[in-house]
């Protein structure tokens, strides 16, 4: 199974060779089924609008740094739990329910992009995609188109986590075992690996010490 | 352990190889009609309402408890994996508010039969006696109209049926526990390593997680996904704690059925019985007593809706205290990086814990305290701490892919009880045409000095162990009020036997109860109230 693009300054390539796809004879039926759905074709965007999935997908690559194939499936991860009705079920009294505060962000952010550098956010290039982001981020509790920054800011980071980091191949850039039953773990303590883990190659790539700040 | 089998007979009615409860309990399951005025009907089938069925079932009631959500079968409904485990939570609409609004539907949520203990990580501490009167004490939050002395029995009998697992207990009531501690992973290792360094006291435990076999349940695995519902049925949940042994004594479990409405007689003032709607049809289950155990949510939400012309402001609300003084727990979160490979999510998450700072210190400006405890993020939550400090695009990628270097120590705070803290009919409506929940929370100074204290605690211990950067997120957990015991009907909604002051036979059984909530997760506490107000209805006990 292949790895994400991920260049070592940025953390990627710390575990060669480990995949947790090789231990899927050791997991349980119920649980693999729902795992491998994750690897295969995703079901077509249906709950995006064609302007909402172009906004989404260049959001969910900044958001995620996925700047080249493969790439996790976020836009159609998301897409399917909204479609789906999936969400956490609450919602800030100062913001509409997920699916619609979703489509007005999407939209203000196309309505930024415009405003800023004359094209839709899909259409800007990477910086220019990332400094309209940071301008968002920077508002904090202060309003961005009458939703509070920070609560639009969450929305997107709680839906673009979820999603990447429940694939395997996230888990293999961070050396994560997945799942984990009915087999267990033998060795549990501070260095102790299964025979099946990896170390970490570059222990010292601690990102404090600002590695791709 | 022979003495838990005669008044609990659970974990022998699992399957041999501890996979499920015995086939025949479910499939030949008593059923009762909708027009069978069953003794007892109960609203929810968690920590508070298995308990009560289990009791008041072995007592010879014939009650049904009905759940909104499924009746689980682990090996096939729960999986190991983070996010297929959306299904645990009660995720129906709800609008939340205050100047410190708290995020519903995942971790303070549970959704079918077990409640919200299908996914608590296992913590099962008891509350200290300060506990239940820190009104008299410390002039903060409220007197319980019980002492922790007419609660100590019922410990000690939940202690046992789940089973807990700890070193002996040092603080509030010094007390030992069933089973010996468990074997700890890397975060536990380094929370020891750390307290030591500060000199402050770390025990491993509280956690109800079989140490053992434990009748047919198997022993934990220590696979570390406590929170996505156990599948090993190691740590203990009122699925297979409590219902079990409620089949075999004849009671019902009816699952997928949301209840609606409590319907009173106008005229004796007395509960008839619950509306409830199951696969779109609405229904009606007579009885002669109610007890609602939907958790400090739902059971507000399904009085504040019960109106009638004798109460126009919802059931039991005739002092407007139905929803007020809900709580929840600060939990603020800290990391520390490390050299070494923590692999915090091998072994369960509840390991150690310390409550060192659990009492009132007259030496600092603020009330109350915290308890710290080992919390240990999978990949998706742990992402969520990480993008809580801002980080986002490549920055993000790199810190998480530094995930086996970080250990995580959580820590509960005990928020105070506020009258404007509370829950309310919102003008939006669920599928089932319910108000749904609105939920206000703001903090008060004290809160926010003991999060703060918290933080600093665990960056200390972070620190000692030989962390060189520590990172905290700020977040909440549990809820605990909202329909909280009283000496007075002008004070609270129930009595100190959880009998309702304004309908005689309806009870609240749950979370929703309890007038203050400690720095201890709430659920053997919610159980053991539970109990015992099965004993005070059955009169078995004092």
């Amino acid at each position: 199974m292949s790895t994400l693009p991920l260049d070592p300054r940025h953390g990627g390539g710390r575990f060669p060779d480990f995949d947790v796809t090789t231990q899927a004879r050791h997991w349980d039926e119920t649980t693999r089924a729902v795992v491998e759905k994750r690897l295969g074709m995703q079901t077509p965007v249906r709950f995006f609008t064609e302007s909402e999935q172009a906004a989404a997908t260049a959001l969910f690559d900044q958001l995620l740094y996925q700047r080249s194939e493969p790439r996790v499936p976020v836009t159609e991860m998301v897409d399917a739990r909204l479609a789906e009705n999936l969400t956490d079920g609450w919602h800030y009294e100062t913001m509409p329910p997920d699916e619609a505060a979703w489509r007005a962000s999407l939209t203000n952010l196309d309505d930024d992009s415009r405003e800023a550098h004359g094209c839709l956010f899909a259409e800007c290039d990477w910086d220019d995609q990332s400094a309209i982001l940071t301008a968002i981020q920077n508002r904090g509790s202060d309003q961005w188109h009458g939703m509070v920054a920070a609560q639009v800011w969450s929305l997107w980071t709680r839906y673009a986590c979820t999603a990447f980091y429940s694939h395997p191949q996230a888990w293999n850039e961070i050396g994560f075992d997945g799942p984990a039953y009915p087999r267990g773990y033998k060795n549990i303590g501070v260095n102790r690996l299964e025979s099946f883990e990896v170390h970490d190659a570059r222990p010292g790539d601690d990102p404090v010490e600002g590695k791709g700040q | 352990m022979s003495e838990v089998r005669e008044r609990n007979e659970s974990a022998w009615l699992m399957t041999a190889d501890g996979s499920r409860m015995e086939p025949g309990l479910r499939d030949n399951m008593r059923r009762f009609d909708d027009d069978d005025e069953v003794d007892l009907v109960i609203v929810g089938c968690g920590a508070g309402g298995s308990t009560l069925l289990q009791r008041m079932a072995r007592a010879g009631a014939r009650v049904v408890a009905l759940d909104a959500g499924p009746f689980w079968e682990p090996e096939t409904d729960w999986v190991s994996d983070e996010a297929g485990s959306h299904h645990l939570y009660w995720t129906e609409p709800r609008k939340i508010g205050g100047s410190d609004p708290v995020p519903l539907g995942s971790n303070n949520s549970g959704r079918g039969v077990g409640g919200s203990m299908v996914h608590y990580a296992g913590y099962a501490p008891r509350f200290h006696p300060s506990d239940f009167r820190t009104r008299t004490n410390d002039g903060v939050g409220a007197d319980w109209p019980i002492d922790y002395g007419n609660l100590k029995s019922y410990y000690e009998l939940i202690e046992e049926e789940l089973p807990v697992s700890g070193e002996d207990w040092p603080w509030g009531d010094p007390h030992g526990y069933p089973q010996r501690p468990h074997p700890v992973g890397g975060n536990g290792e380094l929370f020891q390593r750390g307290a030591l360094a500060c000199g402050i006291t770390a025990k491993v435990g509280p956690v109800a997680i079989s140490n053992g076999r434990f009748g047919n349940r198997p022993h934990c695995i220590y696979r570390g996904f406590c929170l996505q519902g156990c599948k090993v049925n190691a740590k203990a949940s009122p699925l297979i704690t409590h219902v079990p042994d409620a089949l075999a004594h004849g009671a019902e479990v009816r699952p997928d059925s949301m209840v609606t409405r409590i319907e009173i007689d106008q005229r004796t003032g007395r509960a008839t019985g619950v509306h409830y709607a199951r696969g779109g049809v609405s229904r009606f289950q007579r009885a002669s007593m109610v007890a609602v155990a939907g958790y400090s949510i739902e059971t507000p939400r399904l009085l504040l809706n019960s109106t009638s012309d004798r109460f126009p402001n919802g059931l039991c609300n005739d002092f407007d205290q139905v929803g007020r003084y809900l709580m929840v727990q600060g939990a603020p979160q800290t990391a520390g990086r490390f050299d070494d490979e923590v692999r915090m999510w091998k072994a369960p998450p509840p390991e150690v814990s310390s409550e060192q700072f659990y009492e009132t210190d007259p030496g600092k400006p603020y009330k109350r305290g915290f308890s710290i405890q080992t919390v240990s993020p999978l990949p998706i939550t742990w992402a969520e701490h990480v993008s809580a400090q801002g980080y986002w695009g490549a920055d993000l990628r790199n810190y998480m892919s530094d995930y086996v270097h970080w250990a995580c120590l959580g820590s509960l705070c005990e928020f105070l009880a506020l009258p404007d803290n509370r829950v309310t009919l919102a003008d939006e409506k669920d599928r089932h045409g319910m108000p749904i929940a609105r939920f206000d929370y703001s903090q008060c100074d004290n809160d926010r000095a003991l999060m703060k204290a918290a933080t600093g605690v665990m960056e200390d211990i972070l620190k000692g162990a030989g962390a060189d950067e520590v990172i905290t997120i700020n977040r909440y957990a549990h809820l605990v009020g909202g329909a909280r015991m009283a000496a007075t009907e002008q004070k609270g909604v129930v009595d100190a036997d959880c009998r309702s002051f304004a309908v005689p036979n309806l009870l609240i059984v749950d979370g929703s109860v309890l007038p203050t909530q400690g720095s201890a997760n709430p659920a053997l506490t919610i159980m053991a109230v539970a109990a015992r107000a099965a004993a005070r209805l059955t009169q078995q006990r004092t």
